[in-house]
Order: C-alpha cells, then sequence, then structure tokens
C-alpha cells in the first residue's frame, strides 16, 4: 500500500535539495509517516466513539442471529451436527460463525466511512492537507481493525456466557482474532471499491447487505457442508466466508474440520488453518490492489 | 510563523500562473490559458458566473488537479513538483462546507492542526485562538453536526488557517449563507488579510467582490477577460449610467432605446442597453444630457415611470464585459436553494 501517494519520493526528493535550510519552514511541516497516520487513526477512532450506532449496529444483527439460531435451532441442529462435527453444542459449532459475521458487518463500515467522507467534502479536504496519502488511509482501516477486534471480543465473551467453549483456550481465542482480521480485510477491500465506484452511502450500504446475507447462508457458517444440498456444498466451495469459518472453527472445535477442501499434510487443525488462510490472504491481496489502483485514482490530481 | 515560510524568490508573488490549461477527459476545456500573477498580501477576487471555471482554476492551484498545460507556483513552490510544499503553505476552504460532523468544533481544528504539524507546544492555543477568531468558542465542545449552516463554515474557515498559511483559497466561501452570516465572515477575512495573509477568492457576488478585493480578474469560458481593482474596472465601464422605466408592451423599450440611440441626445460612444425595466445608457455626461433624452421620450409618446443616474457598478462592469448579466433573480434563487436545509439549526 506504500505507493498510493506519488507525491512522498518526490518530496523527500525535494527536501533534500532544500537541505541548505534556506527554504526550512518555521512551523514544522513534513510530519512523519508515523504521525500522519496517528492523526487519522484517532480521527477514526474518535468518529467510531462518537457514533454508536456503528459499533452496536453491526453487532446487534450477529448477537440476535447467535440467541436465535441456537435458541430456536439448537436442538435440531446440534442432532445434524452429530455426524461429521462430533459431540459438540451447536453454540460451540455456531460461535466462530457469528464471530465471521461480526467481522463483516464491521468491514463494511469501512466503505461507508469512506463514501461519508467524500460526501462530507473531508475526503477531499485531507487531499489539500500535507500528509501522506498512504499513512490516511492505514490510520483509517487501522481503527476499523480495532473496531472489528473490540466486537469479536465482544461475541467471543458472550458465547462464552451462552455456554461456548474454545477447545483451543486463550491462545485460539487470539487465533479466532487474527482470523476475524484477515477474513475482514477482503471485505474491507470490497466496500471500499464499491465506494468508489458508486459515490452513494446508500449504494455501499445495500451493496455490502446484498453479498453478505446470501453469502452467509451459503457457507459452513450455519450448518456443516455435508448437511446442505448439494448446489450448496459446490457453492460453499468457491466462497470465501466457508474458509474464514473454517478457520475459526477450526480453532474452536481442535478438530480439522475443512471438508471443502481436503488436506492432510500438516495434521490436526493446521490442514484446516494452512489452506484457509493462504485462500484469505491471496483474496486479501487481490482486492486490497484493486482497492488500492481505485483510491490511488480517486486521490490523483490527474485530470479524469 | 516567520517570513521564510513564504518563498517568493524575491518576487514576492503568492501565486504565479503562466498558460494554465485545464481539459477534463471527456474534452471539456475548463480552463484555457490563464496567465495571473497574485502578490503577497492582496485579497484576490476571481469572478464568474457557475460553469466559468472558477472552480476548476482554484483546484489546480491547490493542487488538487494537475493543469494539462502551463505552469503555476504557489509561495516559490511548483504545484506539479512539490505538491506537499505547496499544501504545507496554503489554506483551502472547499466551495461545500467540509467539516467532520461527528467530531466537535475543537476536535476538527485539533485534526487539522496536527495534519499542518502545528507543534505540539502551540496546538492548544491555537485552538483557542481560532474558536475566538470564528466566535465558536461557545460551543467549541459541541459536534459539529448540531452546528447551522453559517457556524459549519466559519468552522470550516477555522481550519484552513490553523497553519497561518501565508496563502488562503476561498471557493465562493459564502454561497448558501443568509446576509447576516456572509456579513460575518467577511469580516473575518478582512481581518485576516489585515494580517498579512494573502486571500484568493472566487465568488459570483459582484458586491462581496466590490467590497473586500483589492483586485479582481473576471472569468468567462475559462479565460480572463478582464483584470484590475474594482474602481479600475467600474472606469473602464466609463461615464454615469442613466437608468429609464419604460413600461412594457407595444415595443415602448426598443423605441425608446432607438431614440436614445439615434436621438442625438448622447455622443457616439454611448451604450445603449435594454433592460428588464426600460433602458439604461451608459454615456459621458449623462447626468446633463439626461433631461433632453426624457424630453425626447415625452415627445414621441413613450410614458416614462421613473429614471435614475448613478456611478457604475461592478454590475455594469460585468455585463459590459462578459455581455452576461449575473442575473440576480436566478442567483437569489440558487441562494435559497442552499440556504433552506443548510442555514437552519438543527
Amino acid at each position: 500500500m506504500s505507493d498510493i501517494s506519488e507525491d512522498e519520493t518526490v518530496n523527500e526528493t525535494a527536501q533534500e535539495a532544500r537541505a541548505d535550510g534556506e527554504h526550512a519552514r518555521a512551523t514544522p511541516s513534513g510530519n512523519s509517516f508515523l504521525s500522519d497516520f496517528w492523526v487519522n487513526f484517532v480521527r477514526w477512532n474518535l468518529k467510531a466513539v462518537r457514533n454508536p450506532f456503528v459499533v452496536v449496529g453491526s453487532l446487534v444483527q450477529p448477537i440476535i442471529f447467535l440467541v436465535l439460531f441456537t435458541q430456536v435451532f439448537g436442538q435440531i441442529a446440534t442432532s445434524a451436527l452429530g455426524g461429521g462435527a462430533g459431540d459438540i453444542t451447536y453454540e460451540t459449532f455456531l460461535l466462530p460463525a457469528i464471530a465471521m459475521q461480526v467481522s463483516l458487518a464491521a468491514a463494511a463500515g469501512s466503505g461507508i466511512g469512506l463514501v461519508n467522507d467524500m460526501e462530507e467534502g473531508m475526503f477531499e479536504k485531507t487531499l489539500v492537507m500535507p500528509m501522506s496519502r498512504s499513512a490516511m488511509f492505514l490510520g483509517k482501516t487501522a481503527a476499523e481493525i480495532l473496531r472489528i477486534v473490540v466486537q469479536i471480543a465482544i461475541i467471543l465473551a458472550l458465547g462464552a456466557v451462552l455456554g461456548a467453549n474454545v477447545a483451543t483456550g486463550f491462545l485460539g481465542a487470539l487465533g479466532i482474532l487474527g482470523v476475524g482480521i484477515l477474513f475482514s480485510l477482503w471485505f474491507v477491500a470490497l466496500s471500499n471499491i464499491m465506494a468508489i465506484v458508486t459515490r452513494d452511502q446508500e449504494s455501499t450500504i445495500i451493496g455490502a447487505n446484498l453479498l453478505q446475507f446470501p453469502l452467509l447462508f451459503v457457507s459452513t457458517a450455519f450448518l456443516p457442508l455435508n448437511a446442505m444440498p448439494d448446489w450448496i456444498q459446490v457453492v460453499a466451495t468457491y466462497n470465501p466466508i466457508t474458509y474464514g469459518v473454517d478457520a475459526a472453527r477450526a480453532l474452536m472445535l481442535d478438530q480439522d474440520v475443512m471438508t471443502v477442501v481436503e488436506v492432510t499434510r500438516f495434521g490436526g487443525i493446521w490442514d484446516t488453518l494452512v489452506p484457509a488462510i493462504a485462500v484469505l490472504l491471496a483474496l486479501d491481496l487481490a482486492l486490497g490492489g484493486a482497492m488500492v489502483y481505485l483510491l490511488n485514482r480517486a486521490s490523483s490530481s490527474a485530470v479524469q | 510563523m516567520t517570513d521564510d515560510t513564504r518563498r517568493t524568490d524575491g518576487r514576492g508573488a503568492a501565486i504565479d500562473a503562466e498558460g494554465v490549461e485545464l481539459t477534463y477527459a471527456d474534452g471539456t476545456e475548463a480552463v484555457k490559458g490563464i496567465d495571473l500573477t497574485v502578490p503577497e498580501g492582496e485579497f484576490f477576487g476571481f469572478l464568474g458566473a457557475n460553469g466559468a471555471g472558477k472552480t476548476t482554476t482554484i483546484k489546480t492551484f491547490s493542487t488538487l488537479l494537475s493543469p494539462t498545460a502551463g505552469s503555476i507556483t504557489v509561495n516559490g513552490f511548483d504545484v506539479r513538483d512539490e505538491p506537499r510544499r505547496v499544501r504545507e503553505t496554503i489554506g483551502y476552504m472547499a466551495q461545500e462546507t467540509s467539516v467532520d460532523e461527528e467530531l466537535t468544533a475543537r476536535e476538527n481544528i485539533r485534526f487539522a492542526a496536527r495534519a499542518y504539524g502545528v507543534p505540539k507546544g502551540e496546538r492548544a492555543e491555537r485552538i483557542d485562538e481560532l474558536l475566538d477568531l470564528v466566535d465558536l468558542a461557545d460551543v467549541g465542545d459541541k459536534q459539529a453536526g448540531e452546528f447551522s449552516g453559517g457556524m459549519k463554515k466559519r468552522l470550516d474557515a477555522a481550519t484552513a488557517l490553523v497553519h497561518d498559511p501565508p496563502l488562503v483559497f476561498l471557493d465562493e466561501p459564502t454561497t448558501g449563507l443568509d446576509p447576516k452570516a456572509r456579513n460575518r465572515l467577511w469580516e473575518y477575512f478582512e481581518r485576516i488579510n489585515e494580517r498579512g495573509t494573502t486571500l484568493f477568492l472566487t465568488t459570483q457576488y459582484l458586491e462581496e467582490a466590490d467590497q473586500l478585493c483589492d483586485r479582481i480578474a473576471v472569468i468567462m469560458g475559462g479565460e480572463i477577460v478582464a483584470t484590475g481593482s474594482p474602481a479600475e474596472l467600474k472606469r473602464r465601464v466609463g461615464g454615469e449610467i442613466l437608468d429609464v422605466d419604460v413600461p412594457a408592451g407595444e415595443d415602448a423599450r426598443e423605441r425608446a432605446a432607438e431614440i436614445a440611440r439615434e436621438g442625438d441626445v448622447f455622443d457616439a460612444d454611448a451604450d445603449v442597453a435594454v433592460t428588464d425595466d426600460g433602458i439604461s445608457v451608459t454615456a459621458e455626461r449623462a447626468r446633463e444630457h439626461g433631461t433632453d433624452l426624457l424630453v425626447a421620450l415625452r415627445d414621441a409618446g413613450i410614458t416614462v415611470t421613473g429614471f435614475n443616474i448613478r456611478a457604475p457598478t461592478l454590475d455594469d462592469v460585468f455585463l459590459a464585459i462578459t455581455g452576461e448579466e449575473l442575473d440576480s433573480e436566478e442567483r437569489s434563487a440558487d441562494h435559497d436553494d442552499v440556504t433552506g436545509p443548510e442555514v437552519t439549526a438543527e
């Protein structure tokens, strides 16, 4: 992402050229990358705290899913699990999927924040500020990732209260947070792409929701793969959500739960984690690259 | 801030633009070769109708758009080669109010202060000073989303000034504000200019340019068609203006204009135009010959319902130069549109 701005290299050269001090500024300009990052990180965190609806909003639906699904389908689902997943409760089975759902919902907020900034004129305003463009965007994304981590932690705690159990312990729970971050990035990128392309808040929200819901249902999120019709099994194989959910679930249950791709060379949960993380990383890089390209174009001064 | 931030290469120019062109990808030539020098400390006005190229020009000067041809030096830095240096030394207030509505006024200014690298030790004092300057000190800890349109504009202005830039761009800063809020903003701009800051203002309000600016450039169709102080431009129109109110109908106005042109009352270079209310004559000594015209009109059986002799205004300048009237009805209609939802406190 370091190539978001073409300006920085130019600036460095220019600053060196002016090292004679003739044009040294009285007010310290040339903030460091880190301070530019920090300014934006603080701003986006403040915005999140100011707007509790965003924080709570992306938690409400997953919590409703967690409570309702376990209460309504708990009995049936637990027996449906009997075959593949061993003797585990539906709470334990569902919790990692809900954690990934939270990650998706929170990631959708990234594009919404960007498009809101564009509509409020803040996007252009920050472009006129002497900041590193990469630092600006990384600061924003870091604030969003922090929010995602907090929200997943809340969901895991809630799950524990409802009787779910992380078989791999505290380290495993940290691992689920890590998978959550990795899993959120492709959707962060996708929602930003939608924001830049549509430049419209409603389209960005609707786009994210339209994708999110069907994708959740045609994955291994709510039921094991073998309990679903053949066509869904096929779709689930190509659905990114399956890989996030399977990785989180492997950590939750301490089992190799992945059935869409059978890997046996790493042993234990690594047979799930390695392919899942590989798929997520590839997806993050591909969509992240597209996002950086579009963002770069949107913030460029080149005439369009 | 000391003077060495205002690098000028000895020319004392805040803006030096030569042959600036900007053509959008769809082929629209928004700016067609602008040459412009704005000396330090000047209050410079860029006057033009909607779509004349004002905003595009201001965006090329403030590094938001890269010119397709020509060169621009701002505070001594080339906008293409050293955009970040330019950004460090300018303030920019966009046409649309740009504040973060979820942050408080103080937080908005603090964000700008950090972004512009105002040293930590000076920040708190600077923020208080700016809140004071724009009269938002008592609501400094309220979220900007609760502010009226005028308050948001003032906050926006404060964030553009946080690093005490030697040059500030104001793109139609008072569009959509009620007269009271507008006057207040004008006071701030004058105050800032008195402190030595160069201001570059675009506007479609002649009154605004007339009251505030030391010098004005009139832009039309992407080209500068006139430059000068408001007084110089008015002198260029020349003479005095005689407005004669003639009721419409039966070609009365056209006939009246004919009489003013042909009737041997004024010098040959007198300029006669049919207006919304009757006719308007611009001529040397219009004051002396005015009565002759009124008599001639009466003899021709044309009813005159009123008349007025006055010195030219910038409106006349604009009309004379561009052949277009900055239509006042359209303007106030625009105005109301924007004013309605914006200015009401939420």
